[in-house]
């Protein structure tokens, strides 16, 4: 079952003498990095391009364009509401690291325990802010900012929504015991984690951006 | 009967499909209905019944041919079946129409899709010509011209130049650095997947009320959020495109990372790896910025948002600024790894080594750092902001330094090299030199804020563009096929028809293009089905020189296919080149290497006695310490 512990495909080199195929050659590690942290570490830097296409959008809708009311009157954003969830989703990084921390241990339940609770920290993230859409009183047509607020924030929600199903995923196979304290027996919760780090300090920047300045 | 519809495979990818369109045609129907409004809407840019199925029925064609199959498993905690290469290789033709984890037979069906889309861009442009031929109008009205050269530019740029060179790269570059396979193999199947979809739907938006898109390949608003159904095919098109390729880029980089064979370091690695490792630092940073302004159009388009519409607050020179942000960076997307196969070419053919290797190196990466700096300079006329003028002048200007400082290296090759033009890829390498460099020149021209806004919309930048496209993407294409066609097929191709074949397509190339810098020098505009009269003598000309380019791309196709079936045994080497991917047999075996080669030298040590780049598994005993450590380093 060693190879289902590894979320991406990788060199099969052990298994070549129990098959009738003649497998593949073991590839050269050439570099300390892992295929797998390494990749998703490459789609997070284009990940973050993606964001900054909106957020230059943004800066071009409320600097260049210059309306005269940011947001326009009598619409106001739920500042307090917001840092809440903030709160919520920042405490979910504490989390996952807290699971990482117990698996590079060894600590299995430590690791299941963390993975539940960023897991729920993530769903609710999108709950309060669902319910925050839902109470905002102005719409994506309203004005540019209605817009790009809408656009910003939900571009978010969509990456919390893939960080969550990652997360199910490795929850799932946490709870199933698939896997263990060597790093390459890890790497399944290890990738997620990475992934959830971004899309906590993107919102970091994204509420920064939206709703403070 | 249930088993067909459950394997992975083209039934249930038909099924799939089709069952993603109807469940997205039925959400947006349900939605509506929740909303209160009339279930279809059918304005000129809405169509969510149309658009949302659109995004959705790739999605389950993936599904059903089997992309996602082995995560979903993972995903759902299932027991996924430890790497039993059922998917990898190709035995038969049939395994060309499966999903494959092979990055030889992805590199094959990249190489021969967007060969296909080559052509149907191709038959498109004949058809362009064949309205120019004469001013008035001759066989389309001035909407589907439009709506053509549109269609045109996005399938040569979007599913032929940038996945033909990731498909070439995908077939050579593993075998280049000695791995196994690209690191992520599933992945590359899924990249190479997503490309025909993307392919189809640009094609597909003929059928769509009111045309294809017309509003150009830059799209730019506000022309393309008003414009009719056809625009949002290419907004989505984009998309499939654009992960394609962001996933390939992904893929090389990590591959040219971790798994290099030993001894192969980065001044090492043959620069068609340079080539394709800076290409793909500039895929995974500049593509998210057409996807973003894509997703913007489309949201303007579908749910009346106001990025773009002056009313409501929006900005429309911001479309041009995230727009160029990607598509200037992708103009070196569509030529760095050109620059890597002509380096290969003319090293091996020259018999020497390259000139400059390591300022080779560094000038892709120049190329890179700058290419993110100029995009401005498509928007000197576009009443941007004016103080950006000279600075986006003085960038352009000093980014054709990196690019020059490559074709001094290229001559600097040649000479006093033993040339051999036995080879048609050296024909088209030699040829590339000369004219990339006349349309190099000619973007120095376009760089001057003052000449630019003479010729803006001109034929001037027609000529250009085709010049650096045409003359410099396709014939290192062209190089890079016939470079490596006895490596993939394993069989030799008619030379004699190569020949016919390149100077076909040289006469045609410069027939075609130099004279458009004239007309466009004149006045003429680009983008328009009719003309003023008095350039109607060139334009006749500049048609005819286009069909015989048209014309001589048949014979390539023929000594293409028929080389293939019939063509002679090819030599596991058959230029005499260094690099590793000469070393295995032609075809490779599936597997590339039985263990993985060790890498003793630099890959163009052509002339250095002795000198070896690689040493194959089994072979090394035979080597003589002595000449090893000549060779050494």
């Amino acid at each position: 079952m060693e190879s289902a512990s590894v979320p991406l495909p990788h060199g099969a080199g052990g298994h070549a003498a129990e098959h009738e195929h003649h497998g593949p050659p073991e590839a050269n590690q050439s570099s300390r990095i892992d295929r797998q942290t390494l990749g998703i570490l490459l789609f997070i830097i284009s990940e973050v391009m993606l964001f900054g296409s909106f957020f230059a959008s943004y800066f071009f809708l409320r600097v260049v364009v210059n309306p005269a009311a940011w947001p326009p009157h009598p619409f106001e954003l739920p500042v307090g509401v917001a840092g809440m969830n903030t709160a919520i989703l920042v405490s979910s990084s504490f989390t996952i690291h807290y699971a990482l921390e117990g698996i590079r241990k060894g600590n299995k339940q430590a690791m299941k325990l963390g993975l539940a609770l960023t897991w729920l920290l993530g769903l609710t993230f999108l709950f309060v802010q669902i319910n925050e859409y839902v109470h905002l009183g102005f719409s994506i047509r309203t004005e540019s900012f209605g817009t790009i607020f809408y656009s910003l924030t939900g571009l978010h929600g969509a990456h919390v929504f893939i960080g969550l199903t990652l997360l199910t995923a490795a929850t799932i196979r946490a709870f199933r015991g698939h896997f263990d304290k060597e790093p390459e027996k890890h790497l399944g919760v290890e990738v997620p984690g990475i992934y959830w780090h971004f899309v906590d300090i993107m919102w970091i920047i994204v509420f920064a951006t939206v709703y403070i300045l | 009967m249930v088993a067909t519809f459950t394997r992975p495979g083209w039934y249930r990818a038909a099924l799939c499909t089709v069952l993603a369109a109807a469940f997205g045609v039925g959400l947006v129907v349900l939605l509506r209905s929740i909303s209160g409004l009339p279930a279809f809407q059918s304005e000129q840019t809405g169509y969510p019944q149309v658009v949302v199925p659109l995004i959705l029925a790739p999605l389950g064609f993936l599904l059903g041919i089997g992309c996602f199959d082995y995560w979903l498993r993972w995903g759902v905690g299932a027991r996924t079946i430890p790497e039993d290469h059922s998917s990898h290789g190709a035995y038969s033709w049939k395994d060309y129409f499966k999903v494959n984890t092979d990055h030889k037979v992805i590199g094959v069906q990249y190489v021969v899709t967007s060969f296909v889309f080559f052509l149907i861009g191709g038959l498109i442009a004949m058809l362009i010509r064949a309205e120019l031929a004469q001013p008035g109008t001759q066989i389309v009205g001035a909407g589907t011209f439009n709506g053509l050269f549109s269609t045109h530019a996005v399938l040569m740029i979007f599913v032929f130049i940038i996945p033909m060179f990731a498909g070439m790269a995908n077939y050579v570059l593993p075998l280049m650095i000695g791995a196994p396979d690209m690191a992520f193999p599933r992945l590359n199947a899924l990249s190479y997947w997503m490309l025909p979809l993307a392919g189809i739907m640009f094609l597909a938006s003929f059928l769509a009320p009111g045309g294809a898109f017309d509003a150009g390949w830059t799209g730019y608003a506000p022309l393309s959020t008003g414009a009719p159904l056809g625009q949002s095919f290419f907004n989505i098109g984009v998309q499939f495109a654009g992960f394609s390729s962001i996933f390939t880029a992904l893929n090389f980089l990590v591959t040219i990372i971790t798994m290099r064979a030993p001894g192969m370091t980065f001044w090492r690695m043959p620069l068609l790896v340079w080539a394709n490792l800076s290409t793909s630092l500039l895929v995974v940073a500049a593509t998210p910025f057409i996807s973003g302004a894509q997703f913007m159009v489309l949201l303007d388009r579908v749910l009346h948002t106001n990025f773009f519409q002056f009313g409501a607050g929006g900005d429309v020179i911001s479309y041009q600024h995230i727009f160029w942000f990607y598509s200037h960076p992708a103009v070196y997307i569509m030529i760095l790894p050109g620059f890597g196969i002509i380096s290969e070419v003319i090293s091996v053919h020259a018999r020497k080594p390259i000139f400059g290797y390591r300022l080779m190196a560094l000038a892709l990466i120049g190329i890179v750092v700058l290419s993110y700096s100029v995009w401005a300079h498509h928007m000197f006329v576009a009443g941007m902001f004016s103080w950006l003028r000279v600075p986006m002048m003085l960038t352009t200007l000093l980014i054709a330094v990196p690019t020059g400082i490559k074709i001094f290296s290229w001559l600097g090759t040649l000479y006093f090299g033993k040339i051999h033009t036995k080879s048609t890829a050296m024909l088209f390498a030699l040829a590339m030199i000369v004219t990339f460099t006349i349309g190099g020149i000619s973007g120095v021209m376009l760089g001057m804020v003052p000449f630019d806004i003479h010729v803006s919309d001109t034929y001037f930048i027609v000529a250009h563009i085709h010049f650096v496209l045409f003359g410099g993407s396709v014939f290192t294409i062209f190089a890079g096929l016939y470079h490596w066609f006895p490596k993939m097929t394993g069989r030799m191709y008619d030379e004699r028809l190569g020949r016919i074949h390149f100077w076909g397509t040289l006469i045609g190339t410069w027939g075609t293009f130099i004279p458009m810098h004239w007309v466009g020098m004149d006045g003429m505009p680009r983008r328009v089905a009719d003309y003023a009269a008095q350039f109607g003598n060139w334009n006749l000309m500049i048609s005819c020189f286009a069909f015989l380019l048209g014309a001589v791309q048949l014979i390539f196709v023929y000594n293409m296919i028929v080389s293939w079936r019939f063509g002679p045994k090819a030599p596991a080497n058959p230029w005499g080149g260094k690099s590793i991917e000469w070393l295995v047999s032609s075809p490779p075996p599936v597997f590339n290497f039985d263990e993985i080669p060790r890498v003793v030298g630099g890959p163009y040590e052509y002339g250095i006695p002795g000198a070896r780049h690689a040493i194959m598994p089994g072979e090394g005993a035979e080597i003589p310490v002595t000449r090893e450590t000549v060779v050494g380093s």
